[in-house]
């Protein structure tokens, strides 16, 4: 009997292991609305669909949510599919979750303002939704190419929303920076990934554990884990007894024997770090971001703020916190170095800036400092707290972000002007008072004063630094804290004390975005007395030691 | 062994030598036919290793398309380049500076890494033996790569479809201007423009 070599490799996606649902409806949704709007648009010249589209595309990403909401058994069962290269936790459970929320919103809010950005094309939203898929995809990759391949689509996508507007030369080349800085820093990924590769044979993040952090999840004895497990785990560790198998995972790793030589990855892994802090603009790699924020369209930079940062920082949790503990000596000091260098430059940065959309980036760069500070710190609270952090920056960031692109100027020559500066939004008290009290409360949680939620994370990453005793690095950061205070209470003087006799007058806001917005602006409020809602979100983002080995063990 | 092993040194030089003289050529477009030479001299040492349909592919993609892509882009820009001189000599120092900074640990750690310390790299006589059994049971490249990206790596390879999709929306959008005219290919002006290559 000759069997012909040539068969296919006996490789089946079984539909319980198809834990991409929620993308899957993502990727066909968007493809399908490529197709009904081509053949709408085909012989009508100018139809404007923009509103229609952004709420539908709404909905399609609060669909997504409910999916994603809707799986909670396949998605947090902390098991890889597709041949280990998507995670399923509750990590990327939750950060699924808020992504496509917050991207629903930010679809709604910039509904209505497009039409005054020219912005009106239907690539424009679409292009949003595929980035989108872009970071969900990111967040639960469980290798190197995966991972490699989500950025490069939320990214692409990104370049062209940055040069989206062609008549405007700031546009094109806000696009061109941003290009060239992305291409710049995913060379360097494929290097460093190439290097880990070299050094361990594997782009898995499940092999990196069982090669490098044996000894971390070794020492656990198992009288201990035998107390609170998994039914599933307690039946694998019978048949273990049963059989009188040795179950290697968990002997403790002999004393004083040589460990992997780490040379190869530590180099692997500044180079991978390095383009995952350009990605999220930190200090010595900022340069792209304030030309970039301020010159694309207003919209295009509220999603850069707001929504990109969340799912680069997961896959940096997953790298720095999960995959590679163990050689975190030789590298946790220059996330607080980097973190506590883009604190300064957010902070005396935005001192003597009047253009309002690069004041914001540097506030984007402040707060993307106090984030790595936490990861630098990488103790298990620390990760909760930038998690935690990372939530309500988004929430901030859709607050600030939305109230600025929705301040639109009665002027007679409509349109002309696309950037704002602070003395845009002078006397806004006199003109719109609810506005004005909105972004000052936004102003407030982000400079982190007491009564809004502004203030906990800030002070619980502070706390958790200092549990590992890194004091000057507190004592720097808080001082440059005030100082990065000074712009953001400058913004409220130009709002309600500017002593000028005209203002400026602006169109009403729709009822339905005041709505969302005025909801934001409460959770701002609410969530200082009530944290416990954001609490459940992140409290098991980390995974517990039993988890740890049974995330090695079980594979579908 | 020691043949192929010397064909592989040689073409790494060649590699690494036309690599540096893509940054240092003054001109632009010797600096692309040293990158056409560059991918040709990889896709020498994939076939060294073996890699015959990969080899094949950096020759049609790279050479045949993107750099000719890239050729076609320079003759179109018809740049002046006289002040590239002046940056370069105003660039030197710190690229210098940078580049030694990022080579060092990389050297140190090749070099520290790939010692052969084992005694039968060092013995004369190369073990060196023919498996039977691989000149039977050999498939093709090309099945190879299908089996394993169409079973093993189907995500990923429908994840690279969207971001080509990503990229053909963002393209065309825009490159197109939703003006009536189209622009009109006039044989005269472009026979009477002069070859301003070289």
């Amino acid at each position: 009997m000759h069997t012909p070599i040539t068969e296919g490799l006996t490789s089946v996606i079984l539909l319980q292991s198809f834990t991409v649902f929620p993308e899957y409806f993502i990727s066909i949704s968007a493809i399908y609305v490529l197709i009904v709007i081509v053949i709408i648009t085909y012989n009508v010249y100018g139809l404007l669909i923009h509103k229609a589209l952004s709420e539908c595309l709404a909905l399609i990403l609060l669909m997504a949510c409910y999916l994603i909401f809707n799986d909670y058994d396949v998605l947090v069962s902390n098991t890889l599919s597709f041949h280990h290269s998507i995670i399923n936790d509750y990590l990327t459970y939750v950060s699924k979750f808020l992504i496509c929320l917050f991207t629903a919103f930010y679809f709604v809010l910039i509904s209505s303002s497009l039409k005054e950005q020219k912005l009106t094309s239907f690539e424009y939203l679409l292009i949003i939704l595929l980035s989108t898929l872009g970071l969900l995809l990111m967040c639960s990759s469980g290798d190197l190419l995966t991972a490699y391949l989500s950025i490069e689509l939320s990214s692409l996508a990104l370049y062209i929303l940055a040069a989206f507007r062609k008549t405007s030369t700031y546009s094109i080349e806000s696009g061109l920076k941003y290009f060239i800085t992305g291409a710049v820093s995913s060379g360097f990924f494929l290097l460093g990934s190439s290097f880990i590769y070299l050094n361990s044979g594997s782009i898995y993040f499940d092999d990196f554990i069982t090669l490098f952090e044996r000894n971390k999840w070794s020492f656990y004895p198992p009288n201990l884990l035998e107390e609170d497990m998994d039914p599933h785990f307690h039946l694998m560790i019978l048949i273990y007894k049963y059989f009188n198998l040795e179950y290697t995972i968990w002997k403790p790793w002999p004393e004083g024997s040589p460990l992997v030589d780490y040379s190869f990855i530590e180099i692997g892994l500044a180079f991978i770090y390095f383009s995952l802090l350009i990605k999220i603009a930190c200090a010595p790699f900022h340069l792209w971001s304030l030309d970039v924020y301020e010159g694309s369209p207003t919209s295009s930079s509220f999603f850069f703020a707001a929504i990109t940062k969340l799912s680069i920082f997961v896959l940096l949790i997953r790298l720095a916190h999960t995959c590679f503990v163990t050689s975190s000596s030789s590298w946790h000091l220059y996330f607080i170095i980097i973190g506590v260098l883009s604190i300064f430059v957010g902070s005396f940065g935005g001192l003597k800036q009047r253009k309002l959309k690069t004041l914001l980036a540097y506030s984007s760069i402040t707060n993307m400092g106090y984030a790595l500070v936490a990861l630098g710190t990488l103790t298990n609270t620390a990760i909760q707290m930038l998690f935690f952090h990372l939530i309500i920056y988004m929430i901030s960031g859709l607050c600030t972000w939305s109230i600025i692109l929705l301040l639109r100027l009665k002027t007679k020559n409509y349109g002309n002007k696309y950037s704002k500066e602070l003395g845009d939004i002078a006397l806004l008290r006199k003109s719109n008072p609810a506005l004005a009290f909105a972004f000052s409360l936004t102003m407030f949680s982000i400079a982190g004063i007491p009564p809004l939620i502004g203030f906990l994370p800030k002070m619980f990453i502070f706390l958790s630094a200092l549990m590992m005793g890194y004091y000057m690095v507190i004592i720097a950061s808080a001082v440059l804290s005030v100082i990065a205070t000074f712009y953001y209470i400058r913004i409220i003087k130009v709002v309600y004390f500017e002593n000028l006799l005209v203002g400026k007058l602006y169109y009403p806001i729709n009822t339905h975005i005041t709505l969302l917005i005025s909801s934001l602006i409460f959770s701002l409020l609410f969530l200082f007395f009530n944290p416990t809602l954001i609490q459940l979100l992140f409290f098991d983002i980390l995974q517990t030691p039993s988890n740890v080995s049974f995330y090695c063990l079980t594979k579908i | 062994m020691l043949t192929s092993n010397s064909l592989f040194i040689f073409f790494s030089y060649a590699l690494v030598f036309s690599s540096i003289m893509v940054i240092i050529a003054q001109h632009p477009v010797f600096s692309l036919l040293f990158l056409v030479s560059c991918f040709i001299f990889s896709s020498f040492l994939l076939f060294l290793l073996e890699c015959e349909f990969l080899a094949f592919l950096f020759i049609v993609v790279y050479v045949g398309a993107i750099a000719i892509l890239f050729l076609f882009a320079i003759m179109m820009l018809e740049s002046k380049l006289n002040n590239l001189s002046k940056n370069t000599i105003k660039y030197f120092p710190i690229g210098i500076l940078f580049s030694i900074v990022l080579l060092l640990p990389i050297l140190n750690v090749v070099n520290t890494f790939f010692v052969d310390s084992s005694t039968v790299s060092d013995s004369f006589y190369v073990n060196n033996y023919q498996n039977w059994y691989d000149l039977i049971d050999s498939t093709h490249d090309v099945n190879v790569y299908g089996q394993i990206l169409y079973s093993y790596f189907a995500l990923q390879l429908l994840i690279a479809g969207l971001i080509l999709l990503v990229v053909l929306i963002g393209v065309v959008s825009l490159t197109n201007s939703y003006e009536k005219q189209t622009k009109q290919q006039s044989t005269f002006r472009q026979l009477s423009r002069t070859v301003k290559i070289f």
